[in-house]
């Protein structure tokens, strides 16, 4: 009965227990979405880290890691492929020439780092081919000779890509909810092409107020990009003999990927024109990266492989991208400590409401005292009454945020206002929250203790009291 | 059969401006099913007396003996149990708890005291029936008049099935029809029951009933009269 008693005495003072139940709900929802966020966001990471950029486990020779020379090729490549082949946790591998080169356009320069790959094979390793942008030309796909796939940031440092806005674009604008005013004021620059974005956004702003281009500037600048496909990039590297040779090739795909570091790095180019051109033999290869069905085996494949290989450097994903590896680790004592700092300020409310609640009741304490209920089980009463209250309000938070959660998972949280700032740092602009289940046992449990702490100062009070005088108040 | 037997009882509250002297060494016996009102004037220590007798309070010298048990020589903690096993309670302001219903006051007390379910529910109905709220077990004290709740008040102290109950004042907050509704249901008990009553009183109405009144005068019996069943009205 005392769980009854603990249960009725919340509802005593509806208003005031609403008050406290509203704010730990509010913030049993801040803390359950920010841990959403957080799992989301670092879901995502390290998504992009093993399906784009490394894939679960990359094999080098131990020289390549220290110094990217075209002759620190992977020993024992093929046997290596062989005892992949039989292990049953690889789902795919893929075989990679690396190579630093330089590469120029007639606009613009910059290094890059040529992947020779077998797009088959990469395909079934990394997702690539699905960051293809659109109207940025496709991976490989019917490509002539010599086609190189490269990021939409290399395009642009190579001024391959272009700013100019057409009728087409236009009416694609005007079906994004633009207004046709606002369009209209754009005419002067209609079908003019400009090279970079700086100059395209100046003459922008001599048509647009501030307010038009911070409500529209975004997807006007969006719209008007324009890559030229087919475009040559010359590109010169130092072959095995340590010639300096120069190779032109046709852009076929832009990619985008939520990492600006990788994308300014790296293209691809087909395999056998990379080794070709380089001079390389069958065998010859930088890196073989290495997807598993099942990331939990990371750790075990990387130290089967080791022990068979000792020769090779095997480094899994955790530590090509330590960020990531780092942030997985952590990310659950991080979700706690958030969410306990909130429960931490909170349970100052749940004091105060409590200590009022014996205060008020201080007769009734009294009496119970004198009839012979004994000292734990008024603070059995006392701690079951905070706890209700505190998880009360904190199912009906993790309810919310849950919704919150199920809702933002499916819409995505654009944060591409200041993207490029996460995406510099590899992290995507558009997060999918998400939250497990056993967060919710992990935050239940912390109410739950947050509810006895917070009940500790209110139950001595209540101990303090002396039956005789206790009966004689008032309250 | 001697209930409570005090031995030189003596409550000084040193804690005031000035000492006072609540209890002088009272000497005492109460037999089984006695039906006894303390009375006297304001100040007089009465209830200071029932508290002793209660064990909600210490003496400053002097044993009461509960069934030869000296209930001064109790830890606080041990006097906690032997007032839930031993001692019923009834208060001048009923203090019921409000959230409960009448059945659930006074079955509480009975699962503070480790009854089984099927105990407890046989006897909280058998009680509140004999006071006269079988139909409102579940009424909520402010769903009942003050009359109806010093009977809860009553069931509860009587469901402890206690070697004595002690009543502060209880007809103190009622009107004249709830106070004898009230006495004739208390004598009731103590007739057909046995059960031992201990009063504090200002009420002539009260005193009416008891077998025996007690005068207390600045801490001290100065009266002890038992009454004849031929002179009770």
């Amino acid at each position: 009965m005392i769980w009854s008693i603990a249960w009725k005495n919340v509802w005593r003072n509806r208003k005031r227990s609403l008050i406290v139940i509203a704010s730990v709900m509010l913030g049993t929802t801040a803390g359950v979405f920010t841990t959403g966020l957080i799992i989301g966001w670092v879901d995502q990471r390290v998504k992009v880290v093993i399906h784009t950029e490394d894939a679960h486990i990359k094999i080098h020779s131990p020289a390549y890691l220290s110094n990217e020379e075209i002759s620190n090729t992977i020993q024992q490549s093929d046997a290596i492929a062989h005892y992949l082949d039989k292990m049953p946790e690889v789902k795919a591998y893929s075989k990679r020439i690396k190579l630093m080169t330089m590469a120029a356009t007639s606009r613009g320069n910059t290094a890059l780092l040529l992947q020779g790959i077998d797009v088959m094979k990469e395909k079934q390793v990394s997702e690539l081919y699905t960051q293809i942008i659109p109207n940025g030309g496709n991976f490989f796909e019917n490509a002539g000779s010599y086609p190189i796939v490269i990021s939409e940031k290399s395009a642009e440092q190579l001024r391959i890509k272009s700013f100019q806005l057409s009728e087409s674009k236009i009416d694609s604008l005007q079906k994004a909810d633009v207004p046709g005013d606002v369009l209209a004021k754009l005419n002067p620059i209609l079908n003019i092409r400009y090279n970079t974005k700086n100059l395209f956004r100046k003459d922008v702003e001599k048509y647009l107020s501030k307010k038009e281009i911070s409500n529209y500037g975004f997807a006007i600048n969006k719209a008007s990009e324009h890559f030229r496909l087919r475009s040559k990039i010359v590109f010169t590297l130092t072959d095995k003999q340590g010639e300096l040779i120069s190779q032109s090739f046709r852009v076929c795909g832009i990619f985008h990927t939520s990492n600006s570091m990788f994308d300014q790095l790296n293209a691809f180019v087909l395999q056998k024109d990379l080794a070709q051109l380089a001079g390389m033999g069958p065998n010859e290869f930088h890196e073989i990266g290495v997807l598993l069905h099942d990331n939990e085996a990371t750790k075990s494949v990387q130290q089967d492989i080791k022990k068979h290989f000792p020769q090779a450097s095997v480094l899994n994903w955790m530590e090509l991208a330590p960020d990531a590896g780092i942030i997985t680790q952590y990310m659950d004592l991080y979700n706690y400590i958030i969410m306990g700092f909130i429960l931490f300020a909170l349970a100052f409310g749940i004091i105060n409401t409590m200590l009022m609640a014996v205060l008020e009741r201080t007769k009734e304490l009294g009496m119970l005292m004198a009839i012979g209920m004994n000292h734990k089980r008024v603070f059995n009463m006392i701690m079951l009454e905070t706890v209700f209250l505190t998880l009360v309000g904190a199912v009906a938070g993790m309810l919310l945020g849950w919704i919150v959660i199920e809702i933002s998972s499916r819409t995505g949280l654009d944060f591409s206002s200041v993207g490029e700032g996460f995406e510099a740092m590899g992290w995507p602009a558009i997060v999918y929250p998400r939250i497990t289940f056993n967060y919710f046992v992990g935050i239940t449990l912390l109410v739950i203790a947050t509810g006895i702490l917070a009940s500790i100062i209110p139950a001595r009070k209540a101990l303090k009291l002396n039956p005789v005088e206790a009966i004689r108040t008032d309250n | 059969m001697n209930v409570i037997e005090i031995k030189e009882l003596v409550k000084i509250y040193s804690n005031t401006v000035v000492q006072v002297t609540a209890v002088d060494k009272v000497d005492l016996t109460i037999k089984k099913g006695e039906f006894t009102a303390i009375v006297g004037p304001s100040g007089s220590g009465k209830t200071t007396l029932l508290n002793l007798i209660g064990g909600l309070d210490q003496p400053t010298s002097g044993q009461i003996f509960v069934e030869n048990v000296d209930i001064t020589q109790m830890s606080s903690k041990k006097l906690i149990d032997f007032r839930l096993n031993n001692i019923g309670f009834v208060f001048q302001s009923y203090n019921l708890i409000p959230v409960l219903t009448a059945y659930e006051n006074v079955a509480f007390i009975m699962e503070m005291q480790g009854a089984s379910k099927s105990v407890i529910d046989t006897r909280t109905r058998e009680i509140l029936t004999e006071v006269g709220l079988g139909d409102r077990m579940n009424s909520r004290p402010n769903q009942l008049s003050g009359g109806q709740q010093q009977r809860v008040a009553v069931a509860r102290a009587m469901a402890s099935k206690p070697k004595f109950i002690i009543a502060d004042e209880p007809t103190a907050n009622l009107d004249s029809k709830s106070t004898a509704h009230l006495l004739e249901m208390m004598e009731e008990l103590n007739h057909r029951e046995n059960i031992t009553f201990i009063f504090s009183t200002h009420d002539q109405r009260v005193m009416n009933k008891a077998h025996r009144i007690i005068v207390l005068e600045d801490g001290k019996i100065v009266k002890d009269d038992k009454i004849p069943e031929n002179q009770r009205v």
